[in-house]
């Protein structure tokens, strides 16, 4: 179920696959590029302080230490005004020292300009030759003063350059925040992807797979849920669809088999399929040496019953007779109709005196199951069955003698069975003729007509 | 002594001439000209080899390697550096001026490389303005027109070395004269037994900022230049040049 946010006509429709990803790429794309200018924005202060370090803070440094180096020049001219060697030495130094407590850059710094100038003139003084006074404590405290200014000045120039490094290390510290805050959101991207990819494209890709694999091997199987994406979900129809043709197919061609194979009528074999089977079955038997039987029947005065009460009764007969046989007969035997009111019976793994007690049997049942008819009519029906073995006959060398022992069951009173006698050699002169033509195909043979 | 310093590498001079043949802005045949002084000392001097000395031909010669250029240093006189970078006859002048408003009107400035002031010497008693003091400069120089401009009885002379001799033979009775030129001439054996007094002049005439000149076509030359000061004075030379000549640090 697609989130309530999403349009109306992709939570009906499914989502066309390309549009959503596309979506959440473009969601992802601009939240990565504010990530990224985000992450650009550190950089570029960190490059903005460095350059800054370069250009102005480690020049400043370095005047800072220039300045540090002339306090302490200060100092060791001052030591030479005091105590030089010559005289000329001695006013070669103060006049350095003059310099230096004038040299503009010394006088930018308020601290070095005071001690500078308070330095000047004690030693001013202290060189004049008539001065007697021991200064060597006040200098000794001056000198010191020089010395401490010195490294004040160094150590602020050093902090200028400690300051911007601070604030780039504390840059760098945010920075490395933010990188990991983007890496989780690629990260946690690339996972709802993966989700997304199996959720919607793989697992449907896998019942489709599924589904067309049971096709294959011929189960049609159950319809599967729609899935989101929309290509997604025309495939699966696709699908649907292949299955419920197949379905189709297969069941038209049962249809086909059962039309080609089944009496309408009886719901019994048709002759071609009988005949097909037994063929099959009567050369399994003979190559084995196996009993085999088969037999035709043929109901009583059923042209009577066909003129007396209609062709529907008659259909009723046929359809009651053949409940009867299917009844009676075992599952190994095989019977169809052989055309009108003709039956055709295999019976394989049996022998004439078997087979022949069976079909006693069932002479009598479709005797004692008369048709009942709407009217409180009782229509007897009866059944005349010839029986032969198959020995190493043909099949339709085996039915010709069957047919003529039901004549002969005909001929004899009807509701009966008559056993053919055993085939010879020269006695099947047709057995390798072709089957005997049914009663129900154009007009009966005279040696073939019933009453 | 021609100093060569990191230039000394033939292979590296090659590389040098290559790079300064690319240089469009440059004279014809890949050369930056270079207008300095001769005598004096301790800024700009012949040595006894005959070739140009001193804190600036230094800083001119570390300048051309950071801008990785070969550079032909020329003599001229004070009073002809700035007519001369203003006409274009060199590309840049190596020679300490004071930033003024006069001379910033003809030629471009590099920014400071030092700050500066000026040196009064005189006999004792000989105050900067006393009436009747003779005062002797340098033609040309910041200190010269100073001079001038009060209405002194003021004397020129063409070069800083000259100056010595005219307070030993009594021709003047004051020199005024930058700071850095000062130290050299208070060393003078000869002017140290006239025992003259040293005043320190902070006019803003006299002070302030002091730049290399740059001819005023090639602004993007001053660019160059001013990188390269940067370059020297963060990575030492200017500094190590500054002690091979003075007793304390020009900032």
């Amino acid at each position: 179920m697609a989130p309530r946010f999403f349009p109306e006509r992709w939570r009906n429709g499914g989502w066309p696959a390309g549009k959503a990803f596309a979506f959440i790429g473009g969601v992802f794309g601009s939240i990565f590029l504010a990530l990224l200018i985000w992450l650009a924005a550190d950089q570029r202060v960190v490059l903005e302080r460095s350059q800054r370090l370069l250009d102005k803070t480690v020049p400043s440094t370095l005047e800072q230490f220039r300045l540090a180096r002339n306090v302490e020049q200060l100092r060791l001219e001052g030591e030479r005004v005091l105590s030089g060697p010559t005289p000329v030495a001695r006013q070669q130094a103060l006049f350095i020292v003059s310099l230096l407590a004038s040299h503009p850059a010394l006088l930018a710094d308020a601290r070095a300009a005071a001690l500078a100038h308070e330095v000047e003139a004690f030693l001013a003084r202290a060189a004049r030759a008539d001065s007697k006074v021991d200064d060597s404590a006040e200098w000794a405290t001056l000198s010191n003063r020089l010395s401490l200014l010195a490294d004040d000045v160094s150590i602020d120039g050093v902090n200028l350059a400690t300051d911007d490094l601070r604030q780039m290390a504390a840059t760098m510290a945010s920075s490395r925040v933010r990188l990991a805050i983007v890496l989780a959101v690629v990260a946690a991207f690339v996972g709802a992807i993966l989700f997304l990819i199996h959720r919607y494209l793989i697992r449907p890709l896998q019942a489709m797979d599924e589904a067309l694999s049971a096709l294959r091997s011929g189960q049609a199987s159950k319809p599967f849920a729609t899935a989101l994406m929309r290509e997604i979900g025309a495939v699966e129809g696709a699908i649907g669809e292949l299955r419920e043709a197949m379905h189709e197919k297969e069941q038209a061609a049962r249809q086909l088999l059962l039309l080609a194979t089944i009496d309408d009528l009886t719901g019994m074999f048709n002759r071609r399929h009988f005949m097909a089977l037994a063929d099959e079955e009567i050369k399994r038997a003979q190559r084995y040496d196996r009993p085999i039987c088969v037999a035709m029947a043929d109901l009583d005065f059923f042209k009577q019953i066909n003129d007396n009460y209609g062709h529907a009764v008659g259909d009723l007969v046929l359809q009651s007779v053949a409940q009867v046989i299917e009844k009676t007969l075992r599952q190994s035997d095989w019977v169809c109709r052989y055309g009108g009111e003709e039956f055709a019976f295999l019976f394989p793994e049996t022998g004439v005196e078997e087979a022949h007690r069976l079909a006693d049997r069932l002479c009598q049942r479709v005797a004692r199951n008369p048709l009942e008819l709407a009217n409180d009519v009782c229509l007897p029906i009866t059944l005349s069955l010839g029986l032969a073995d198959v020995g190493s006959a043909s099949l339709a060398a085996a039915l010709r003698r069957a047919d003529t022992a039901l004549y002969e069951a005909k001929r004899q009173g009807r509701n009966r069975v008559a056993i053919a006698p055993l085939a010879t050699a020269a006695a099947d002169p047709a057995s390798s003729s072709v089957e005997p033509q049914p009663p129900a195909a154009g007009p009966d043979p005279p040696a073939r007509s019933r009453p | 002594m021609y100093r060569l310093r990191s230039l000394n590498n033939r292979a590296f001079l090659s590389v040098l001439l290559a790079l300064a043949t690319c240089a469009p802005a440059l004279a014809n045949d890949g050369v930056v000209r270079v207008a300095v002084l001769s005598n004096s000392p301790p800024m700009s001097y012949t040595d006894a080899a005959g070739q140009p000395a001193g804190f600036n031909v230094g800083i001119a010669q570390a300048l051309c390697a950071a801008m990785e250029v070969r550079c032909q240093l020329t003599v001229v006189p004070l009073q002809r550096v700035i007519p001369a970078v203003a006409a274009g006859e060199f590309d840049f002048s190596a020679v300490s001026l004071l930033d003024t408003p006069e001379r910033r009107a003809k030629v471009l400035f590099t920014k400071a490389y030092y700050r500066s002031n000026s040196v009064w010497f005189a006999k004792p008693g000989v105050e900067p303005g006393a009436a009747g003091a003779r005062v002797a400069a340098v033609a040309g120089s910041a200190q010269f027109r100073y001079a001038a401009a009060q209405g002194w009885s003021t004397t020129s002379v063409r070069h800083h070395s000259e100056l010595p001799a005219l307070l030993m033979a009594g021709k003047v009775d004051a020199v005024l004269l930058p700071m850095a030129t000062s130290l050299t001439l208070r060393q003078d054996p000869g002017i140290q037994s006239l025992g003259l007094a040293t005043t320190i002049m902070r006019q803003a005439e006299l002070s302030g900022d002091v730049s290399f000149a740059v001819d005023p076509a090639k602004p993007e030359l001053r660019e160059r230049i001013d990188q390269a000061f940067d370059r020297i004075k963060r990575d030492g030379s200017f500094d190590r040049l500054n002690s091979e000549y003075f007793p304390f640090r020009l900032q």
